[in-house]
């Protein structure tokens, strides 16, 4: 075998290292930490697009650790959804990172900014293996890799509502392992294997021999997922979470992490479920309920904010509801914007997020009602704002309308003109809470009230490539949409 | 001229004024007037330019291209026909006169720099949504446009305006998620939303009519359609005058164009008609014809007055699209263009009195029009044709429509346009007569020193003002003579090719 | 039915332990009670896992030169030695955050920390 062949396992390798190394180079050579951190994501990302054009070419690719097989071994697989997956969330970290060096000087204490970088890269390295897994328990060791990484990065700022919000998450986080574990359990018992091309093959027939281990093990599932992915009602720990962590945290948090558990259950649902799962159980309505719900309570929420951080989180609980809706439809168009959603989400959010670390650093201010006439003093930061709250409206030129789009077409091709009412209320809910803050920060009389510190070069960039990425998907999303389209023409 | 310097000049047409915006935002800094000068030659060029495609649709061309696919099966294009050609020049019309008289009248006021550019940007994104190519295309240049003027509505930035542009906002959202369900119905239904494929729906059911609800929503409520009007009465006064008179004048439209493209392109006259659907446009256009009317007598402030009376010349329109005959339609595209210019008069002459006397109250106009006598005479001019008097625009295109609700043997429509002339009078009016008949102050019997002071404080607006005023005045005097004029004419070969189903 | 109950002790013990794990976790305001219950959770599903791969009259794991014997199945045991180190791991880690909101708070019962903020 190549050393290309070895890629799929590289990426997470790669991050592992940089992780338990950055704590000694922070020792010795400070300053060389944080380009080496972003040279191992530059070197993740290098190996996903080498990764992303082999499977073009040749299909998907499979990679056994250690050369054994399944069921003995464990296995990574990398086809053209678990690629997408892993740009987005390779590039974004890295993008996140570059702002974070800077952010974290004012943030974190300075003996633990190089701990941050290790659980940063563990954080990214867990998620990228999440993508890639297709066995369940390697499955269940990244996931909690990826929680004690998520609830470290919110409480390694130490003060008293990041350790508490830390600990919330972390119960219910291992609430949502232990549920998975069991219906891991309950899977390995009807079946003997744990892996999910193995586990597709054999569900169909095991289906008809233990239907109620099955549903166990969905209903399982979905909780499981569901608390780490914030579905409602199980989203409970997140605004606490979002809010009290340092900026770059809740960027991740909230633009990645979330996410990537949405994706590890669909990954499930789809490629480990058999279809006639469904015919039992309404298993995607019961998901698309609870989703429709969480975009309407999650603005309602976000509309009663006053902290900034806060709102941002409570609107996630809303975005996220969007891409559940996208997996409970049940269908190829849903997906599209699901996916796209995932990928318009994480920048928009993460941007939106960095606004909000840029406006504490230059200013201090978090309350909302004091961000009166901050465009002017900001405006760089306040148009990022704009654009980032137009995107989450869904106002066209941005990427949230191309989302929205897909999923209120296949809400119509599967004949419920409801969901597309909910997708619309919505977005004018969003629309409540963001405009008057886009308002009030360009066009209020008053001059802004507290004192501004200039804003450093490389948060700036961070903010203006955002931008340019949230335009660029609203306008030249075709590519995207094509791969994607490629991608889900397989599961139906 | 061929079909690739169409494109070209279609594209510029779109693209300048949006690329001037930040050139003139950051002249503005060098100097008032380098920026002023910028405005006026931007929208110069683009009327300009809207006129030289006129050969083009003479003969009944239409022009479409697609730009670019931005999702499969979905295609950003331009179209140039009859209809959008109509719309586009009349626009650029009136953006070069009252960026002409904005000059003057923004000369006392406070952020300029922004209104300029946001003018220019508004005019840019006008013309996109009159050459869109397809309702997507539509619908973004539509949106950008209804969020842009929100900086004009809310430019005095007074506790008033900032509530009245938080109305306009919010409705916009809910008419721009209105429209956006619309378009993806239509979609799903035809498997494309180019305005170009001919009919889209062919067939009636539940899912279409929800569609064709949502875009009376959309769209009407943008063209001020009773029950969607609630923010137009707030954003249109509270706005600077000359963004008033374009808000009046052209922005509505775009709503009333929308409706349309609509009912021709996507859905046929046919397929309305035999539906009947075409009646809940009829019931709504009679009901704001109506209320306009009525609610216009009670309001004091004139810029109010004039506001409600947009919302229910509107109506005028959107009866036309119901009926939807041949006289019709000629009216309705006719009093596109004749209330365009009536009401940017008005628009403007009241700015000027605003601008000269600070006056807004109605109760206060006695004798302004014996100081401003330019200014009145062009208001009163406008105001006879809003009453429908010959042999002015406004009578020509009432009796159109009076003629196309005649052919469809609708006389209820004929009673309601009289009944609406009458209103109109009624408020009209009690402004002019006061103006040049009685003395300022009141009739005060011991007025006589009042009278002389106040002679000598209001002078006669500015020559820049007044020309811009004049030539409006003039438009609405020249076309409305006889049906032989180059507007009717205009009106006459859009509605023939609208209702011959797009072809000539 | 109840044989079948009795006969499956094994998977309703683990059951039960975790309900009262979860529960527990949920609802006890202390949070050293908190951790425990999730280290309760947890060993429930590992002994559930490990009494899965039991066989009827199976040995020990060991393979012995020449002989046909059934063998117990091995890897459940291997993946909850994974497992338990992974529940150690956060047990240490939600630990360290509580000895770290006791030096805040001064107490380790969620209610009373409630209330100290709700005061702030």
């Amino acid at each position: 075998m190549g050393f290309a062949d070895h890629f799929p396992a590289l990426i997470v390798v790669v991050l592992f290292i940089a992780a338990f190394v950055s704590p000694l180079l922070f020792r010795w050579v400070e300053k060389a930490t944080a380009p080496f951190v972003i040279a191992a994501l530059v070197a993740a990302l290098i190996m996903t697009t080498a990764l992303l054009v082999r499977v073009q070419q040749s299909g998907p690719v499979l990679y056994h650790m250690g050369g054994w097989a399944p069921p003995w071994g464990i296995e990574f697989k990398a086809d053209l959804l678990r690629i997408f997956i892993l740009l987005i969330v390779i590039s974004v970290s890295l993008w996140i990172f570059i702002y974070a060096v800077r952010d974290l000087k004012h943030e974190l204490k300075k003996e633990v900014t190089g701990w941050y970088y290790t659980l940063f890269a563990l954080l990214v390295g867990s998620m990228t293996g999440m993508a890639l897994t297709n066995d369940l328990f390697n499955l269940f060791v990244l996931m909690e890799i990826c929680a004690i990484a998520a609830c470290a990065i919110i409480s390694i700022k130490e003060d008293r509502e990041c350790l508490e919000a830390s600990f919330k998450y972390l119960i219910l986080s291992a609430m949502g392992t232990g549920c998975f574990l069991l219906g891991v359990a309950m899977l390995y018992m009807a079946t003997g294997y744990l892996n999910y091309s193995l586990l597709q093959l054999e569900l169909v027939e095991t289906l008809t021999l233990y239907p109620r281990n099955i549903f166990a093990a969905a209903a399982l599932f979905i909780v499981a997922f569901g608390t780490k992915a914030a579905l409602f009602p199980l989203h409970v720990w997140l605004p606490d979470a979002h809010a009290s962590a340092p900026s770059p945290s809740s960027a991740m948090l909230s633009g990645l992490v979330i996410k990537i558990y949405a994706f590890a259950l669909f990954l499930i649902f789809y490629q480990v479920f058999p279809r006639e799962l469904l015919d039992l159980i309404p298993l995607n309505e019961i998901i698309l309920w609870l989703a429709s719900l969480g975009t309407m309570f999650g603005s309602i929420y976000a509309m009663l904010q006053t902290d900034l951080k806060k709102m941002l989180a409570y609107s996630s609980i809303g975005q996220i509801g969007y891409i559940f809706m996208g997996i409970g439809f049940d269908h190829n168009l849903a997906l599209i914007g699901g996916f796209y959603h995932i990928m318009v989400h994480a920048v928009t959010k993460a941007m939106l997020f960095m606004v909000a670390g840029v406006i504490i650093y230059s200013t201090g201010v978090r309350q909302i009602k004091d961000l009166a006439g901050i465009g002017r003093v900001l405006p760089l930061t306040m148009l990022a704002f704009t654009i980032g709250s137009a995107s989450m409206i869904g106002i066209p030129g941005t990427g949230g309308l191309i989302s929205k789009w897909y999923l209120s077409l296949s809400a119509l091709e599967i004949g419920r003109p409801f969901f597309v009412l909910i997708i619309l209320a919505s977005s004018l809910l969003n629309a409540i809470y963001y405009m008057p803050i886009v308002i009030s920060a360009f066009m209020h009389q008053e001059d802004f009230q507290f004192k501004v510190k200039p804003v450093p070069f490389f948060m700036q960039a961070a903010l203006v490539v955002g931008m340019f990425f949230i335009v660029i998907f609203g306008i030249f999303s075709k590519p995207v949409v094509t791969l994607l389209e490629q991608a889900v023409i397989s599961l139906f | 001229m061929d079909n690739t310097t169409v494109i070209t000049v279609l594209i510029l047409i779109v693209v300048l004024p949006i690329i001037i915006t930040p050139i003139i935002f950051y002249s503005s800094r060098v100097s008032e007037k380098l920026r002023n000068g910028l405005a006026v030659v931007t929208t110069a060029i683009t009327f300009l330019l809207t006129l030289s495609l006129y050969p083009t649709i003479a003969r009944g061309g239409v022009v479409q291209h697609t730009l670019f696919e931005i999702l499969p099966n979905l295609e950003i294009s331009l179209r140039l026909d009859v209809l959008s050609f109509c719309l586009a020049v009349l626009s650029s019309f009136i953006w070069f006169l009252c960026t002409v008289y904005s000059i003057d009248y923004m000369a006392k006021e406070h952020a300029t720099s922004r209104y300029y550019p946001v003018l220019i940007f508004t005019l840019g994104s006008c013309q996109g949504i009159f050459f869109a190519g397809d309702l997507f295309s539509l619908f973004v240049f539509f949106e950008l446009m209804s969020l842009i003027a929100y900086i004009l509505v809310i430019h005095e930035e007074t506790e008033e305006a900032l509530k009245a542009g938080y109305k306009y906002l919010v409705m916009t959202i809910i008419g721009g998620l209105a429209l956006f369900f619309g378009i993806i119905i239509i979609f799903e239904l035809g498997g494309t939303v180019s305005l170009g494929a001919g009919e889209i729906i062919q067939e009636s059911s539940l899912l279409a009519l929800l569609a064709f609800i949502c875009f009376l929503i959309g769209f009407g409520m943008k063209a001020g359609m009773f029950p969607l009007h609630v923010w137009l009465p707030d954003a249109h006064p509270v706005a600077p005058s000359p963004a008033s008179a374009l808000l009046s004048g052209i922005m509505l439209k775009t709503g009333a164009y929308g409706l349309m493209r609509v009912i021709f392109d996507v859905f046929s006259p046919e397929l309305l008609q035999s539906s009947g659907w075409d009646k809940i446009l009829g019931a709504l256009a009679v009901i704001t014809i109506l209320l306009g009317s009525a609610v216009a007598l009670t309001q004091i402030d004139i810029k109010r007055r004039l506001a409600y009376s947009s919302i229910s010349q509107l109506g005028y329109v959107l009866l036309g699209l119901s009926v939807l005959n041949n006289n019709a339609v000629i009216g309705a595209v006719f009093h596109i263009f004749s209330h365009a210019f009536m009401k940017s008069t008005l628009f403007l002459a009241a700015g000027s009195i605003i601008y000269m006397t600070g006056k807004r109250r109605i109760d206060e106009f006695q004798g302004i029009g014996r100081q401003m006598p330019v200014t009145m005479g062009c208001f009163s001019i406008a105001a006879l044709a809003m009453i429908g008097i010959p042999p002015l625009n406004g009578f020509l295109s009432k009796w159109t429509l009076a003629l196309g609700c005649l052919d469809a043997q609708m006389p209820f429509y004929v009673l309601v346009l009289l009944i609406s002339s009458l209103l109109n009078a009624l408020y009209y009016l009690p402004i002019m007569i006061p103006a040049f008949f009685e003395l300022p102050g009141g009739s005060n019997p011991s007025g006589h020193n009042n009278h002389h002071d106040i002679k000598l404080k209001i002078k006669e607006a500015s020559p820049r003002m007044l020309s811009a005023m004049i030539i409006l005045a003039l438009c609405t005097f020249f076309f409305g003579l006889t049906p032989n004029n180059i507007v009717y004419a205009l009106s006459r070969l859009a509605a023939a090719f609208l209702l011959l189903g797009g072809t000539l | 039915m109840l044989s079948k109950i009795i006969g499956n002790y094994y998977y309703m013990v683990a059951i039960i332990l975790f309900v009262i794990g979860m529960y527990t976790m949920l609802t006890h305001a202390n949070m050293i009670k908190k951790v425990i219950a999730m280290n309760i959770m947890d060993t429930s599903v590992f002994l559930l896992f490990v009494a899965i791969g039991y066989t009827h009259g199976g040995q020990a794991p060991i393979i012995k030169e020449g002989s046909e014997a059934i063998y117990v199945n091995p890897l459940p045991g291997a993946l909850m030695l994974t497992g338990i180190v992974v529940a150690v791991s956060v047990t240490a880690y939600a630990l360290s955050l509580a000895v770290k909101i006791y030096r805040y708070y001064g107490t380790c019962d969620y209610d009373e920390i409630c209330e100290i903020r709700s005061q702030e």
